[in-house]
């Protein structure tokens, strides 16, 4: 069939987006495998392979060509999205639970790219989280300060069954030198708050200003790739920075109520998954606010509601949730923030 | 390459417009070449309506020799324009042809052999128009049958009837990728295009005339300006140059470029004061008004792939895109649309017989590689929306095309009017961005369209709905007025009746009527002769 205008056509397509993000994500994957060992990569692999497979399964179901679609490379995106998101030794099963769930019903019962309301990887992580806590929040210690690393072997061992061939399981190599299990700095956080610690005191803590430094560094990496994003422009300047001045406002307000309660700003801005979030899972267009100003308030509103939950919440990392909340708003900011068409509303100012 | 000097005449837009994009050019595959024309074509398909509005009266029958400029088709009607015999020639048929029309819908064309000489007639004699009346000047444009001639075809007797002006805008953006028409008017002929601009000034009655124009364009901006500093006139003229960008040469987006403001909502650029005509028109109105000649042929841009000698060509309206074909020896075209007009807006014209008129500005002969999408003319399995935003990045009127999408695919009406469906300009911006390849404007137009359908058949039903109730109202008052009258006849045949049997032969009722005559009679004298005083 032939078309109407235009004729003309700029060479960029959406699988190519797709794949930019995927590149876009290496910086971040790789500092995070230097500092949780091998089983990041096993997990970004397995996720990925998992996610195509899912996808591939319900196109067929649904009598599509399923490798014309799945070239899009967007079920590739939520597949490394989750590789990254869940801990290194996270049983197997369970990320296919995570994956599978994530694709086919977050994204495909709601009829495939484009259509999803919720960020599916988001979907599959939060489902984990509230199923299997312990192991969600199992993350092992920066190899940097822990005697215990796990090799490859040791790594895809604890990913398939749960223990090494040499019988060592997951709480072995969370153990430090000092006979302390290792928690992420978040968690950490948490649970010397409700010690009755005060920040300063939680601030000073060695094993936590090692661990932290490894999330620097991470949050550092995704923070490249992201300008990278910013700089091929395939993600716009309004969600991340206003995602991030969230984060700043409300940490800022708050440790400034009681620097003895909370967290400082700088704190929340290199812990966790604040990067990650900021510049590739609260700018997924889909499921984001798609006006102007709404990508304004949809991402400030997103950082305000993680520094919340971190705050005050029952689970220490709070980039899921709020994103998941905020996917729900957006069909009101979208209504709400309708940008100003040529011409409108001209005549009630020349009234004025 | 010649630098754009600025100076008093030549200046930078103060205004500009959101949005845009910055398409490759292939602009100078056409602009480098001096103006020419094509040998005589053998026959010419004339459509005798070329312009929105009423079809004309033909005066013209089968078998007519007729000469240059005569006129063929007589249109009064108020949006009409008049249509002149292209060359001299006999026509040999008045029948339906197929032509640009939109609808793909044959119309009817007369099919003029042309005679193989031509002698140049004028059919006017020219006016010197600094010594005549504005009516004058309109009334002739009118005649010339003068439509704008930048795409849309308006009547520029009917734009030109607008007041008050005070400035009058000559769009020469031509924003869009590959013509250069107006370009290389405006090189070769400006000293023509600036008197034309001062005819309609003096129609106007504007102060002040503003050349918009890119500043990819810096040939024509030195020639330009260069014939204004020799111009004397009341009447100040300026160059104003905006950076490339598409869509500058949208009406909307040139007045926001050229004064920074707005157009209001659903107003005419008459309610700023400002009047917009494209170059090629106000050439046409030199032609009619100084040199005495209709409208009867343009200046086109040849161009594309697919043309050894691309370039700028005068063509006789009618002159089939078959005939051109045939001269630039383009026989790998098959099957291919021509586009007739910019890559961005333009129209697909798959019957090559159709005739060049009065909107077509450019022709494009082009046919992509088989690995390039950047021109792309057969529709393929477009991938998901997945709202990037890259749309409402580019829209220059501001629209959100990714929710226009999204509301167009799901047939939800009442959003997609909300979101403003109707200040769309088909301009194209959206979808050439899109990484998805999705055909917006498609849908957009899809969506136009079948809300338009919706409200005439609503109205029709409103119209079905109100004669429906009128009639009943009818019938019931006429049942009612019925009713009353057999009523009436009724009580009246039963007083008959009675009256008949209490008197039988109708003597009492004589008696009667004769009492009360005297009565009547006595009760008129007593009043008129009183009684005399005791």
């Amino acid at each position: 069939m032939s078309l109407s205008s235009p004729f003309f056509h700029q060479a960029l397509s959406t699988s190519k987006v797709m794949l930019i993000v995927c590149i876009a994500l290496l910086p971040g994957i790789i500092v995070q495998s230097y500092f949780f060992s091998y089983g990041v990569l096993i997990n970004v692999f397995f996720c990925s392979l998992f996610a195509i497979i899912a996808e591939y399964f319900v196109l067929y179901l649904r009598k599509r060509k399923p490798w014309k679609i799945i070239k899009d490379n967007s079920a590739l995106v939520t597949g490394i999205l989750m590789g990254i998101a869940i801990p290194p030794t996270l049983p197997l099963w369970m990320s296919f639970i995570g994956v599978c769930f994530a694709i086919i019903v977050a994204k495909q019962l709601y009829g495939g790219l484009g259509f999803n309301p919720f960020n599916p990887a988001m979907v599959g992580y939060v489902l984990l989280l509230i199923s299997f806590p312990v192991e969600m929040t199992s993350w092992l210690p920066a190899t940097t300060i822990t005697p215990n690393v796990p090799d490859f072997s040791d790594s895809l061992n604890l990913i398939l069954f749960s223990q090494t061939s040499n019988g060592d399981d997951v709480e072995f190599f969370r153990q430090l030198a000092d006979g302390y299990t290792m928690a992420t700095p978040l968690d950490f956080t948490k649970t010397q708050f409700t010690l009755g610690l005060m920040t300063s005191e939680i601030l000073t803590n060695e094993t936590l200003l090692k661990s932290h430094h490894a999330w620097h560094l991470v949050n550092l990496a995704f923070l490249v790739g992201g300008l990278i994003l910013l700089f091929l422009k395939i993600i716009r300047w309004h969600i991340p920075v206003a995602f991030l001045s969230g984060i700043i406002l409300t940490s800022y307000l708050l440790y400034y109520y009681d620097p003895n309660l909370f967290m400082p700003t700088s704190f929340h801005l290199t812990t966790g998954a604040t990067m990650l979030g900021a510049f590739f899972i609260a700018t997924d267009p889909i499921s984001a606010s798609t006006t102007p100003k709404g990508r304004l308030i949809y991402g400030f509103l997103i950082g305000f509601l993680i520094v919340l939950i971190r705050a005050f919440g029952g689970y220490p990392e709070a980039v899921g949730f709020a994103v998941l909340l905020l996917n729900l708003a957006s069909p009101t900011i979208d209504h709400y923030t309708k940008p100003t068409i040529y011409g409108h509303n001209l005549e009630e100012h020349a009234n004025e | 390459m010649t630098t754009i000097e600025y100076n008093h005449i030549v200046k930078k837009a103060q205004g500009r417009f959101n949005g845009g994009i910055h398409p490759t050019e292939c602009k100078t595959l056409s602009n480098q070449q001096a103006i020419q024309s094509l040998p005589l074509p053998n026959f010419l398909i004339l459509p005798v309506q070329q312009n929105i509005g009423q079809p004309g009266e033909i005066i013209c029958q089968v078998g007519d020799e007729v000469s240059q400029g005569q006129l063929l088709v007589d249109n009064t009607e108020v949006f009409g324009a008049n249509i002149h015999a292209p060359l001299a020639g006999k026509i040999i048929a008045i029948d339906q042809y197929p032509t640009n029309h939109p609808s793909g819908l044959p119309q009817t064309c007369l099919k003029i052999k042309t005679a193989k000489q031509q002698v140049s007639t004028e059919l006017f004699s020219p006016i010197n128009w600094q010594q005549v009346e504005p009516q004058q000047l309109l009334e002739r444009i009118k005649l010339a049958g003068i439509v704008g001639l930048g795409g849309a075809a308006f009547p520029t007797h009917v734009k030109l009837a607008a007041q008050p002006i005070n400035t009058l805008i000559v769009n020469a953006m031509e924003c869009e990728p590959y013509i250069t028409c107006d370009d290389r008017l405006l090189q070769e002929q400006s000293q023509q295009v600036i008197q034309g601009a001062l005819i309609s000034a003096k129609i106007v009655n504007a102060k002040e005339i503003i050349f918009a124009t890119e500043d990819n364009k810096p040939d024509a901006i030195k020639q330009l300006s260069q014939c204004i500093k020799q111009i004397k006139s009341e009447v100040t003229i300026k160059i104003i140059v905006a950076p490339t960008k598409y869509p500058s040469g949208g009406e909307k987006q040139t007045i926001e470029l050229v004064t920074g403001k707005q157009l209001p909502k659903g107003k005419l650029p008459a309610s700023m004061g400002l009047l917009v005509q494209n170059v090629a028109t106000l050439f046409a109105v030199y032609q009619a008004v100084n040199k005495g000649m209709p409208l009867t042929s343009r200046l086109v841009t040849l161009t594309g792939n697919q043309i050894k000698t691309p370039g700028n060509y005068w063509i006789p309206f009618g002159t089939t895109i078959e005939s051109i074909m045939q001269h630039f020896d383009i026989s790998d075209f098959t099957n291919q649309p021509v586009v007739m007009g910019g890559p961005l807006m333009g129209q697909p014209i798959f019957n090559y017989q159709a005739p060049v008129t009065k909107a077509t500005n450019c022709l494009i002969f082009n046919i992509a590689a088989t690995d390039e999408k950047m021109w792309l003319t057969q529709s393929t399995q477009h991938q998901p929306c997945i709202r990037c935003g890259e749309c409402d990045k580019a829209c220059p009127v501001d629209l959100l095309p990714q929710q226009l999408f999204w509301f167009s695919q799901s047939d939800q009406w009442d959003n997609l009017e909300n979101q403003g469906l109707f200040d769309c300009i088909e301009c194209g911006a959206c979808a050439y961005v899109c990484p998805s390849e999705i055909p917006l404007v498609h849908y957009y137009r899809y969506g136009k369209s079948s809300i338009k359908t919706i409200q005439r058949n609503h109205e029709k039903s409103e119209k079905a709905k109100k004669r429906f109730e009128f009639r009943e109202m009818r019938l019931a008052r006429a049942k009612e007025e019925r009713a009353l009258k057999h009523k009436k006849a009724a009580e009246a045949r039963k007083k008959a009746a009675q009256d008949k049997k209490a008197d039988p032969t109708g003597k009492q009722t004589a008696i009667n009527e004769a009492l009360a005559r005297v009565k009547a009679k006595k009760s008129a004298q007593n009043s008129t002769n009183p009684q005399p005083k005791e």
